[in-house]
């Protein structure tokens, strides 16, 4: 039964391929009052040393569904395996999970070393093999030689490292991570990032990792699950996730995007304002839709005929309404006759720089352009 | 660009340095005034009658001497006082702690829908007088007791329990009467514990107890401490409760220092007496110090 499903997931998970599931959420369900889902049927299963990222706005299930894997909440429904091994109903302190705060919660009374020993001391571990363990996990987050220092007395970051360092000296079979640089500024946050996905792969720690922050989930993580009211809105690669949203919210929520309302005419055709254009609507043939195109996809030309341009490539007119400068790009608020296109140019790129008021081009690729029906 | 940032503090520095004192001398006062006048100032006076001499009959002289001092510790009815008041004091804040601290546990953690008016319900007591109080544990405690009552006629005894005119009654009565106080100094001293530290410690493989242990223990120490000074000197300082529920068979420091001020007339053996508590609250207090410097 199991080895013929993962017969079937393994074509399916590009990214994965001969990976087995090491975690598995399977239906995990939380359930308050009569019936407010708070996590709803969750279906997860995460390839060992592999790092998934759960992203969605506050109040989505992330961080409920991060605390039943760590047993810190009872799940109302499901299961949840390790490498096999069923912990859905272990106490927290039997599942040989490490984890890591948002505000790190590291014990004030204890030092840093003491702070990092906690778990070994729970785990029986002999004083001369504790301190050489601790001593090296310091090293690993780059803080040697801090063991004596109090929490209190360290700055943000390194109370951050602190904290992981605590969560991975134990050697747990997974590493959860609960928003664990929405406390940091943004520079040292960036440094985080690359930090913090570089122990994770050296280890080849199997982890996951909440975030409401898109731009750690598609930079850090193999796989990212977007949630939405309880529910996996979608899993995927974090390129799946961009290029091919499955679903209007995934499209909105993931990266900047125009949403348009149209009008599906025919299969692989929607009607936005007075054009038509082609574009993928998944099999849909008719009905109301949102049409979805990142800022960044549209090219922007000085006003020329329509009939220059490719048959290719859609293609609007329109006039700039607001030009908005932000240093690495500038954006262009562009009227389509009803609509408004927002649409990125790179300063770099030099190419044409456009006034507001002045009427233009906008072109972009067919399949640039998301339709999800409404 | 540091120069520039760090300028700005240093000129608006004399402003205010200016400003605070004279607001801050205000402020502080009244109450220093009050508490030299009604406290330093009788407290040296204290110290003075302690050394001097007095003719039988509480005549005071004038002439200054250590044998109030040297009287008392070679009796040994006061050293059974100071160990009985010893006794009393960490027997009675032990037990009062073991009562408070689940109840200001909870008090921390329950929901703050309900906790303003639990939190007035643990202090409600204090609205009535301890004298009150422990004579309506009289009326519980004695041998025609309602306790004592219920136990009889239900036949689980033949003949009163002794609880009150003895240790036992004293015991029961102090212990009542400052829980309140000592539940206040707990969650007072609570800030810092917070439940992200206990699931930390969980994640990390510590069980209840061992998270009681480790975790919610030394991060509640500064509240108990608290707690356990003040109930350590107020159960050493009281003097009502002991005197009824004891019925003049419970002897402590506080009870023989009323004794000798008012009914023996002995001014200066009183004085002595009451600076050797001052000198073991002291102690107390410079043990509370040590542990809070400790767990900080």
């Amino acid at each position: 039964m199991q080895t013929q499903e993962l017969r079937q997931e393994t074509p399916a998970a590009e990214t994965n391929t001969g990976d087995q599931a090491f975690l598995k959420l399977k239906g995990i369900t939380k359930r308050y009052g009569a019936d407010y889902m708070a996590v709803d049927d969750l279906d997860i299963d995460v390839p060992k040393g592999k790092l998934l990222g759960l992203l969605g706005p506050s109040g989505c299930g992330k961080t409920t569904t991060l605390r039943m894997i760590a047993g810190l909440l009872d799940i109302t429904r499901g299961k949840i395996t390790i490498d096999g091994d069923d912990i859905s109903h272990k106490p927290p302190h039997k599942r040989d999970i490490g984890l890591v705060f948002q505000n790190y919660a590291l014990f004030p009374h204890m030092t840093v070393a003491q702070n990092v020993a906690f778990g070994l001391e729970m785990r029986g571990v002999g004083r001369t093999e504790a301190r050489d363990r601790v001593e090296e996990a310091l090293e690993m987050v780059r803080l040697p030689g801090y063991g004596e220092r109090k929490p209190k007395e360290m700055s943000g970051g390194q109370q951050q490292r602190v904290a992981l360092a605590r969560a991975l000296v134990i050697r747990p079979r997974l590493l959860l991570l609960d928003e664990p640089l929405s406390n940091l500024d943004a520079k040292l946050r960036d440094d985080m990032r690359i930090e913090i996905r570089e122990i994770q792969q050296r280890l080849q720690i199997t982890t996951v990792f909440v975030t409401h922050d898109q731009v750690e989930a598609l930079t850090m993580c193999d796989l990212v699950g977007v949630m939405h009211r309880g529910k996996l809105a979608q899993l995927g690669t974090p390129e799946d996730i961009y290029e091919r949203p499955e679903d209007l919210f995934v499209a909105d929520f993931v990266g900047r995007t125009n949403i348009l309302d149209g009008e599906i005419e025919a299969l692989d055709r929607v009607r936005i304002g007075a054009s038509v254009y082609p574009c993928n609507t998944r099999g849909l043939t008719a009905g109301k839709a949102k049409a979805a195109i990142r800022p960044h996809r549209i090219s922007l030309t000085p006003s020329r005929d329509r009939s220059l341009v490719s048959m290719a490539t859609n293609a609007a007119h329109g006039k700039v309404t607001r030009v908005t400068y932000i240093g690495d790009v500038v954006q262009y608020d562009i009227d389509i006759g009803g609509n408004t296109l927002t649409t990125e140019v790179h300063t770099a790129s030099a190419g044409h720089s456009f006034q507001s008021g002045e009427k233009l081009l906008c072109e972009w690729k067919p399949q640039d352009m998301q339709v999800f029906g409404s | 660009m540091a120069a520039i940032t760090s300028s700005v503090p240093i000129a608006e520095a004399p402003a205010s340095r200016r400003k605070f004192p004279f607001l801050l001398i205000a402020l502080l006062l009244p109450m220093a005034i009050i508490n030299f006048v009604a406290f330093v100032l009788p407290v040296i006076r204290l110290g003075m009658i302690s050394f001097i001499e007095s003719r039988s009959g509480g005549v005071l002289t004038n002439n200054y001497t250590l044998e109030n001092y040297a009287d008392f510790f070679t009796d040994s009815f006061s050293i059974e006082l100071v160990s009985n008041s010893l006794l009393l004091g960490f027997g009675v804040t032990l037990i009062t702690l073991c009562c408070a601290y689940p109840i200001a546990l909870f008090l921390h953690r329950v929901s703050p829908k309900w906790r303003n008016m639990l939190f007035v319900i643990t202090v409600s007591p204090l609205l009535v007088s301890s004298v009150v109080r422990t004579y309506g544990w009289m009326v519980i405690l004695g041998d025609q007791g309602v306790f004592n009552g219920i136990l009889m006629s239900s036949g689980i005894i033949d003949s009163p329990l002794r609880l009150t005119n003895n240790t036992l009654g004293v015991f029961i009565g102090m212990v009542e009467v400052l829980i309140p106080y000592m539940a206040l100094s707990l969650i007072a001293g609570f800030g810092r514990l917070e439940n992200v530290y206990e699931e930390a410690a969980a994640s990390l493989g510590a069980n209840s107890w061992t998270r009681f242990r480790r975790v919610i223990l030394p991060l509640t120490a500064p509240g108990i401490a608290l707690g356990c000074l003040l109930c350590f000197v107020l159960s050493i300082s009281s003097f009502i409760t002991p005197k009824l529920l004891g019925g003049g068979r419970v002897f402590l420091l506080a009870t023989e220092i009323y004794d000798q001020a008012v009914i023996q007339l002995e001014w200066p053996t009183a004085a002595a007496i009451s600076v050797i508590v001052l000198i073991i609250f002291g102690l107390a207090l410079a043990v509370y110090s040590r542990v809070v410097k400790r767990f900080d």
